[in-house]
């Protein structure tokens, strides 16, 4: 076991769990992090530096909600004739911490009874004729790799700390680090470090009560939340409560702009869906930009310099009210603080949020075993357990019932209402993986019908409990813009917004697409289908992506790109529809050749409506 | 029908003593049991309703519906992190009371207690001033995403039958909720079958249940109220429309109310019973308000030109079926009692008909104008003010 000490390295991380130790009210850390960083070690050493004593419960990523929740305890209610109730994980994590390994990978409805815990303190159990509430108050620490995919934004909402992502490039060194320590130290030191650590926590929780902030700094945290485009004002508090703990730890009475500096970073950027006005977005836009397309330049940056959010304005006016030092300061922070892709991160923050319980199916035959629920032996798997626990306690009436009509019974009688049959969890449907060519090419009305499709298909999303991922192809590469999701709204927001211009990377679509489908089909989707919306006319290789130099290449090699990557998505059994944008005097056929290398249909647009895809993509 | 009435007879006064039995159980084997104290304190003590600061619609929505039940509840959606659960949980406090059976668990009226009771084969006939009443507040009834239908809609008590071996009814939430709110948080994420559930009985007003050879009908009227945010998934459109108002919220970007948010909420943490005791005049004179305007609301009136001016406006929005106008009827009726109005003008209906009318448009998803500016732009139209909406 390695200790909290032991670990050298993400510092960041360690800061954050130590603000949680000295305030539990700040909800939880989640450690964004690539495998191997050492994350879930950090996370379970965190048991290390809390009071002794404190319960620690790891979460199993495959928990049911009888577990999690808490339920009927089967085995002591028939020894003891007697219904005992058994507390959910939830509940045994009260006071102490609920660790998760894996966050993004944690079934939706399990995220969901956590954020309700959470917003509770704790756990409502009204199940299988229980009614009880269970104090569930509990930090939350979650590790993830974020190539799993993220983690909902509603519990992130929840969690106070959201520790920057780490690069992937820094753990290899940082493991040296570790194992490096672990050979030099004996247990006697890394006693003393604990208990001294344990010592400083103690007493910071202590000073907590005697750390003030003032109104300026409370405002400046404030309007560097609005600035950041922050949802919600939940933030507010963590904000102020991770700057009282930050200045608790050095023993100070007052918050100083260190405290508001890692508040600002851990608690406020992470969360962050753009930029303040301050940053020059432009350069960023102009790095982004790509090589001319072959043709109609004069499309280029069409919406380019739009705001992504209509609530800029007011942010506008009330900088006014901030005092400019501390102003200044946060945007120091947010500045010195942030790697230089800030704008992919934040859209990364933006993108968090994932389809809802929607998304899957609770079904009587495939999937995961969730819960059980009366029904028909019939209908579906017979739950066993659940049917034996719901006949129990009528043994006795039913068997003196029996025995005064004279009818000999087994040791068991069981009627028909006490059939339970299981209920399983499955993410049914089909994930529909709009790939929308954003490219100066497409003209804006065409941009406008692929829009209505896209718009239409998510309408039908519901009743045929499809979900829809939407992927944005310009410029040097294709960019999820949707998860897999079933929120009409978040896609209509997204393609209202969606800049148009610049080259095709077209070959990046395909990958990008393949990667969401991959990723989809872990967590359960069978059925993958990609719409295509394009004119075929793919001018930018993969490598332009890491490498602006090389986005100039032959056709030949991006025909070649382009047919591999489709060849393995045909083989892969990926269905398409390839949409053509381009109108036929120009055509040179590419879309045809794009929908035959995938082994999927073709569509003309400029003769095809909104319904008309929407009718193809279902049938 | 003999049997079932005298079951859940036998279960109202049986309950009791089965309860207390299960929680001594449960409370003697759980490790880490303390029976909810924390939790409960939680309840008892939520933030007080009058110190929200903002989201001034949802709290109109939430009043209006205790003013007028028949409204239909209220459906929250909006940003994370806007209080929007803080707000409803709190809104307990502010209730006011009703009359009720003495210790029934469905909450049931004098008249509706005897109906039921007194259709019993057998049964003496009940007098009004035979039943013992009691004064409760107004129930809250929390459904939990996890909740188990058994447990939603009621079924045989198991701590009787074990006892006992009595088959006897145990009501569950719907019974709670009979009279009062039901609450759903995350009501986009609840299983379909409890929505199935849900819709059944909103539409008709009553629980059947029907489970080991008894069968038991009970009133459940009861406002429902659900919150949740649009980007987590979309709500059942038959659900939807069974929310008599729908009130949004928006992250609030202004400084100076977020800052007064912060200290409010802040001095609430440090000392949550000074800071309730600070409030409780407040909290009195809404629950007075609230009272009055019960008490106006029979005498509020509304003349045959604004009712038209209603059904114009439902049809220009082109809005099928009449719960449009209904609601809109009910909610203005209730606006203008809170208003201390007992005459229903346009004005009325314009501060509400947004409420009313923005999730029973008809979805277009190429349209992007707001649902609410278009029911304006509408109502501008029926008053004969399109010039200056122009």
């Amino acid at each position: 076991m390695i200790a909290f000490t032991d670990i050298v390295g993400m510092d960041l991380a360690k800061q954050a769990l130590m603000l949680l130790a000295v305030d539990p009210s700040l909800g939880g850390v989640v450690i964004p992090s690539t495998v191997g960083s050492g994350k879930s070690t950090l996370a379970r050493a965190f048991a290390d530096i809390l009071p002794e004593g404190t319960p620690f419960v790891e979460l199993p990523l495959n928990v049911t909600e009888d577990r999690l929740i808490g339920g009927v305890d089967l085995e002591a209610t028939l020894a003891s004739g007697q219904r005992v109730v058994q507390h959910g994980v939830l509940s045994k994590a009260h006071k102490g911490v609920l660790y998760v390994d894996s966050l993004s990978l944690l079934d939706s409805s399990a995220v969901s009874h956590i954020m309700d815990a959470m917003s509770r303190g704790a756990v409502i159990v009204e199940r299988e004729g229980l009614s009880e509430v269970h104090p569930a108050d509990f930090m939350l620490v979650g590790t993830y790799d974020p190539s799993d995919g993220e983690v909902r934004m509603g519990l992130l909402d929840r969690i106070g700390i959201i520790v920057p992502f780490t690069p992937v490039n820094d753990y290899r060194a940082r493991k040296q680090i570790v194992s490096l320590v672990m050979g030099t130290r004996n247990e006697e030191d890394t006693q003393d470090e604990l208990r001294m650590l344990r010592g400083i926590i103690g007493a910071a929780r202590e000073q907590l009560h005697h750390v003030s902030i003032t109104n300026e700094q409370i405002k400046g945290l404030i309007q560097t939340a609005i600035s950041l485009g922050v949802e919600g004002n939940r933030v507010d508090i963590f904000a102020i409560r991770a700057a009282l703990a930050n200045a608790a730890l050095s023993q100070r009475t007052e918050v100083d702009d260190e405290d508001l500096k890692l508040a600002v970073k851990l608690v406020l950027v992470p969360r962050a869906t753009r930029m303040p006005e301050r940053e020059p977005s432009e350069e960023e836009m102009q790095q982004e930009e790509p090589p001319p397309p072959e043709e109609q330049p004069e499309q280029e940056g069409e919406d380019e310099n739009a705001p992504p959010d209509e609530t800029d304005s007011d942010a506008d006016e009330e900088q006014e009210e901030t005092p400019d030092m501390i102003e200044e300061l946060m945007m120091d922070a947010i500045e010195t603080d942030l790697p230089e892709n800030i704008l992919n991160i934040s859209l990364a923050s933006k993108k968090k949020a994932k389809s809802g319980s929607r998304g899957e199916a609770l079904n009587n035959k495939r999937g995961r075993f969730v819960r059980s629920q009366p029904g028909e032996i019939k209908s579906g798997k017979v739950a066993l357990i659940p049917t034996l626990i719901s006949a129990a306690p009528w043994q006795a009436a039913r068997k003196a019932e029996k025995a005064k009509k004279g009818i000999k019974t087994g040791a068991l009688v069981i009627s028909t209402d006490d059939v339970k049959i299981k209920r399983f969890r499955d993410k049914s449907g089909t994930l529909f993986i709009f790939m929308v060519d954003a490219s100066g090419s497409m003209a804006l009305n065409r941009m406008r019908q692929a829009k209505g499709a896209v718009a239409s298909l998510l309408q039908n999303a519901y009743v045929h409990r499809d979900q829809v991922s939407l992927i944005s192809f310009r410029g040097k590469q294709a960019q999820v813009l949707l998860p897999p999701s079933q929120s009409v709204d978040r896609a209509k927001r997204e393609l209202d917004v969606l800049p148009t211009g610049g080259g095709t990377p077209l070959a990046s679509a395909l990958l990008t697409g393949w990667e969401t489908a991959k990723q989809a089909r872990t967590k359960g989707i069978t059925q993958v289908m990609f719409v295509m919306i394009t004119d075929g006319r793919g001018n930018i290789p993969l490598a332009a992506a890491a490498d602006p130099a090389a986005a100039k290449a032959p056709k030949e090699e991006l025909e070649k790109e382009v047919e591999a990557l489709a060849l393995s998505i045909q083989s892969d059994g990926i269905a398409s529809i390839v949409v053509d944008t381009q109108m036929n005097y120009l055509s040179r056929g590419e879309a045809p050749k794009l929908a035959q290398k995938l082994g999927g249909r073709y569509f003309y647009l400029p003769n095809a409506k909104a319904e008309q895809i929407v009718e193809a993509a279902l049938s | 029908m003999t049997q079932t009435a005298k079951a859940a007879k036998k279960t109202t006064s049986a309950k009791a003593t089965a309860t207390t039995a299960a929680k001594a159980t449960a409370e003697k084997k759980a490790a880490t049991t303390a029976k909810a104290p924390a939790a409960k304190k939680k309840s008892a003590m939520a933030f007080p309703f009058t110190s929200i600061v903002g989201q001034e619609e949802m709290k109109l929505s939430l009043i209006l519906n205790i003013i007028d039940p028949r409204i239909g509840g209220v459906l929250v959606m909006g940003h994370r992190g806007t209080g929007k659960s803080t707000t409803v949980r709190a809104l307990a406090e502010v209730l006011p009371l009703i009359d009720r059976v003495k210790g029934d668990i469905y909450n049931r009226t004098v008249e509706q207690y005897i109906e039921m009771e007194s259709g019993v084969k057998g049964a003496p006939v009940l007098k009004a001033s035979d039943v013992k009443t009691e004064k409760i507040p107004v129930p809250v009834v929390d459904l939990p995403l996890g909740a188990t239908e058994d447990r939603v809609c009621g079924t045989i008590d198991i701590e009787k039958a074990l006892t006992s071996g009595v088959k006897a009814f145990e009501p569950g939430l719907l019974a709670q909720a009979n009279r009062g709110f039901l609450y759903i948080d995350e009501v986009n994420l609840l299983d379909d079958h409890l929505v199935d559930v849900l819709l059944d009985v909103a539409a008709s007003g009553k629980n059947v249940v029907e489970r080991e050879g008894i069968s038991i009908r009970h009133p459940a009227r009861f406002v429902l109220v659900g919150s949740g945010n649009p980007e987590e998934g979309e709500l059942r459109p038959q659900l939807l429309d069974r929310f008599g108002l729908h009130a949004r919220i928006i992250t609030i970007n202004d400084v100076a109310k977020r800052v007064e948010i912060v200290k409010l909420r802040r001095e609430y943490d440090e000392d949550p019973e000074a800071f309730l005791k600070k409030v409780v005049r407040q909290q009195q004179k809404l629950q007075k308000e609230i009272v009055a305007a019960q008490k106006l609301l029979p005498k509020v009136s509304m003349d045959d030109s604004v009712l038209t001016d209603i059904a114009r406006l439902c049809m220009a929005l082109g809005i099928d079926g009449h719960r449009g106008e209904l609601t809109i009827t009910r909610t203005a009726h209730a606006f203008a009692a809170l208003q201390g109005d007992t005459n229903v003008t346009m004005e009325h209906v314009r501060k509400i008909a947004g409420l009313c009318l923005r999730h029973r448009l008809r979805k277009d998803p190429l349209e992007t104008v707001d649902a609410g500016e278009k029911i304006d732009r509408e109502l501008a139209k029926v008053l004969g003010e399109a010039e200056v909406a122009a």
